[in-house]
């Protein structure tokens, strides 16, 4: 029919996550607080692959909340998560303990993964607490290629720290640490030697990841790898201190006067350019945007210094500008 | 540089050009192909030697004897062993040299290298990276090919193509109206339905329903629907893995049944090298099943679609070597956009190296 006819009318074209209804199928104490969920497609229907260190959103009620894959990567059909109960939190977690249960259905986003595990012949990986749970598919990763590996798994206490049932097969390889009977990792020994071709990678609480950044000063650039589970603190800016600044969006042609109070995905979304993001808090890397011109103010807690330096990328949900205008590649 | 496992498998695994990663599952066969007989094949920028064991599994060897260098494929298959044609070195199904006529021992590293292999029938899946990294892996499942209920058509062809080209063209919905106007129903020219582009970690789709319209003519055709009644359709593509791309088009049946007319196209791109791709496609239904003249019209329709978007993309391929450099895309290429992006992450997961320009690969 219709040969050779253009078509009559724009089409549009709208980008997003994946988002699916998964019905919990197991519900398993792992740990003192800790507990995993196994979700699989009510249906039955292949889920998306994913590589070691993604994550998943859960979408609880108006909360989005990150948890990392932590099952067998190699599954097409289930995928895993573990929630440590964090009452003192957002909120998220008590949700999750308190209500969701077998048979139960959750809407997830993604996989997605700013963690990714790269190729290479050894690595050290350093966990705390619920740190554990994107080590694990790599570490079942790292032993398939055959590549030489140690676990240092820091927790509060042995009864708190998760998975040591299925670590417990990896032997020597792994070292657990208990800040009750051992104190804090030893982040001196373990990280002593710089090495090439070793790459590092941690996951856990604020204090580890800090403790981490700065041993591994003297390793190769790009050696370590870190994952944050909330956001890095931040300097407190008021918003009457903030002031308004143009973006332009190169590929768009659009340009767009973000005010103060209002970040620039959402001064973008308005005026129809939506950009992918989840955590809206700059931890997540969803939203990470090429910047052509101008020098953004980050306050996201995912760049290093270096590459807020360099001004390549910024993460458009809560870092601002410092220059009158800043030219990204949207 | 001290694991001897990890770094046996590099070498030859970036052998050639190859923008493909190797970690991952591809269809290198159908299982008709393979048989009690040795069948010598282009694939992965490498000769694979494939036959089927007297236990009835699948074997991949490279199709070269380390002696000197005949094609093993060029031999004869005795029992589970391989004979060279040119010495009659004989090897053993897992690559392992065996015998040697012309003396007593086996000379070390008298071995062929061999490929993990699943078998889901009509598909022969290979794993051309780690063997390692395949363990406890299966190719995606493809329910229409293997469950009852559906109606299967298929064939293959090869295109002077790279792979990452079939995909953007599969992703892609807006060649449509230009390339295969004859093909198409009036949603696609009048007032197209928003495209739905979902990603996540390594799959990306596109989905869209249109608004009730007249089917195409060889809908109205396979289906058996009138051609002036309008229906609901409904049509999803995704990237599985860069070796497979799936679309459903469904077609909502008239009230009060509402019957579901789904047609499923499965192709499985294989890289043959960097500029040739394996392209081994299955057409499922879920209707018409026993109607032989159903299937010759969507054998016509599958097979000349790609056809027709053949002398383009080959065009393509010899104006830009393959390498993707376009210079502008719009908005409807966000699908494709993200496919490579998909491909880029994966390779660089695999070479232990960073994306260039990307922070992700350096969170230090």
């Amino acid at each position: 029919m219709s040969s050779g006819e253009p078509p009559s009318a724009a089409m549009l074209t709208v980008f997003s996550e994946r988002r699916s209804d998964l019905v919990i199928t197991a519900r398993e104490a792992r740990a003192e607080g800790v507990i995993s969920l196994t979700l699989a497609d009510p249906g039955g229907a292949r889920l998306p692959a994913w590589t070691p260190g993604a994550h998943i959103d859960l979408l609880l009620g108006d909360a989005v909340r990150q948890y990392s894959l932590c099952g067998p990567p190699g599954d097409q059909h289930t995928w895993r998560i573990a929630v440590l109960l964090d009452p003192g939190g957002r909120g998220g977690s008590v949700t999750v303990h308190q209500t969701l249960k077998v048979g139960d259905q959750v809407a997830v986003r993604g996989p997605r993964n700013h963690f990714p595990l790269h190729a290479a012949p050894r690595y050290i990986f350093l966990a705390g607490g619920i740190g554990i749970t994107p080590i694990m598919p790599m570490i079942a990763v790292a032993t398939e290629a055959g590549s030489d590996w140690r676990l240092f798994y820091g927790g509060r206490s042995r009864t708190s720290m998760a998975f040591l049932d299925e670590l417990a097969p990896y032997g020597e390889q792994v070292t657990t640490w208990p800040d009750d009977e051992k104190g804090l990792l030893p982040l001196d020994d373990i990280l002593a030697s710089p090495a090439d071709n070793e790459l590092v990678y941690c996951c856990g609480p604020e204090g580890l990841l800090a403790a981490t950044e700065q041993r591994c000063a003297a390793w190769p650039a790009g050696a370590l790898h870190l994952e944050r589970f909330s956001a890095k603190p931040q300097p407190e800016s008021a918003v009457g201190q903030e002031v308004p600044f143009e973006v332009v969006c190169q590929r768009s042609g659009l340009t767009v006067t973000v005010p103060p109070g209002t970040s620039i995905i959402d001064a973008l979304d308005e005026q129809g350019v939506s950009v992918l993001s989840s955590c809206q808090e700059g931890v997540c890397g969803t939203c990470e945007t090429q910047v052509l011109e101008g020098v953004p103010d980050h306050r996201d807690s995912l760049l290093s210094e270096d590459e807020r330096e360099a001004n390549e990328y910024m993460m458009v949900c809560v870092s601002r500008s410092k220059s009158d205008r800043l030219v990204l590649d949207l | 540089m001290t694991d001897a496992r990890y770094y046996a498998a590099s070498p030859a695994d970036h052998a050639g050009p190859g923008n493909y990663p190797l970690n991952c599952w591809y269809v290198v066969a159908t299982s008709d192909e393979v048989g009690r007989s040795l069948l010598g094949r282009q694939v992965l920028g490498r000769r694979l030697l494939l036959f089927r064991r007297q236990d009835g599994q699948v074997a991949a060897l490279d199709d070269r004897c380390p002696h000197r260098a005949a094609p093993l494929s060029m031999g004869t298959l005795d029992g589970d062993q391989v004979v060279c044609r040119y010495h009659g070195f004989t090897y053993a199904a897992d690559g392992e040299c065996v015998r040697v006529p012309s003396q007593r021992h086996v000379p070390y590293g008298a071995h062929v290298r061999g490929y993990p292999v699943y078998e889901q029938p009509p598909f022969v899946w290979v794993w051309p990276g780690n063997p390692a990294r395949s363990h406890g892996t299966e190719p995606p499942d493809l329910p229409p090919l293997r469950e009852p209920g559906w109606a299967v058509l298929g064939g293959s062809l090869e295109m002077a193509v790279n792979y990452m080209l079939l995909h953007d063209n599969a992703l892609d919905r807006t060649h449509f109206p230009y390339v295969h106007p004859h093909r198409i129903h009036r949603g696609y020219v009048e007032d197209p339905p928003p495209l739905q582009i979902e990603v996540a970690e390594t799959t990306v789709s596109y989905s869209r329903t249109f608004t009730p319209a007249p089917l195409a003519g060889w809908q109205h055709e396979a289906t058996g629907l009138p051609a002036d009644m309008e229906y609901t359709q409904r049509e999803t593509g995704t990237f599985v893995s860069p070796a497979l791309h799936v679309d459903d088009m469904d077609i909502i049946g008239p009230e009060p049944e509402r019957q579901l007319f789904r047609g499923v196209f499965i192709r499985a791109f294989t890289p043959v090298d960097a500029g040739r791709t394996l392209i081994i496609w299955r057409g499922a239904r879920n209707y018409a099943r026993g109607d032989e003249s159903v299937t010759e019209r969507l054998r016509e329709v599958y097979e000349g679609t790609m056809t027709e978007d053949q002398p383009l993309l080959e065009a393509i391929q010899a104006t830009t070597g393959g390498g993707a450099g376009y210079q502008v895309s719009a908005a409807a290429d966000a699908a494709a956009i993200r496919a490579y992006q998909i491909v880029e992450a994966l390779l660089a997961e695999e070479r232990g190296r960073s994306v260039i320009g990307r922070r992700v690969a350096r969170r230090d």
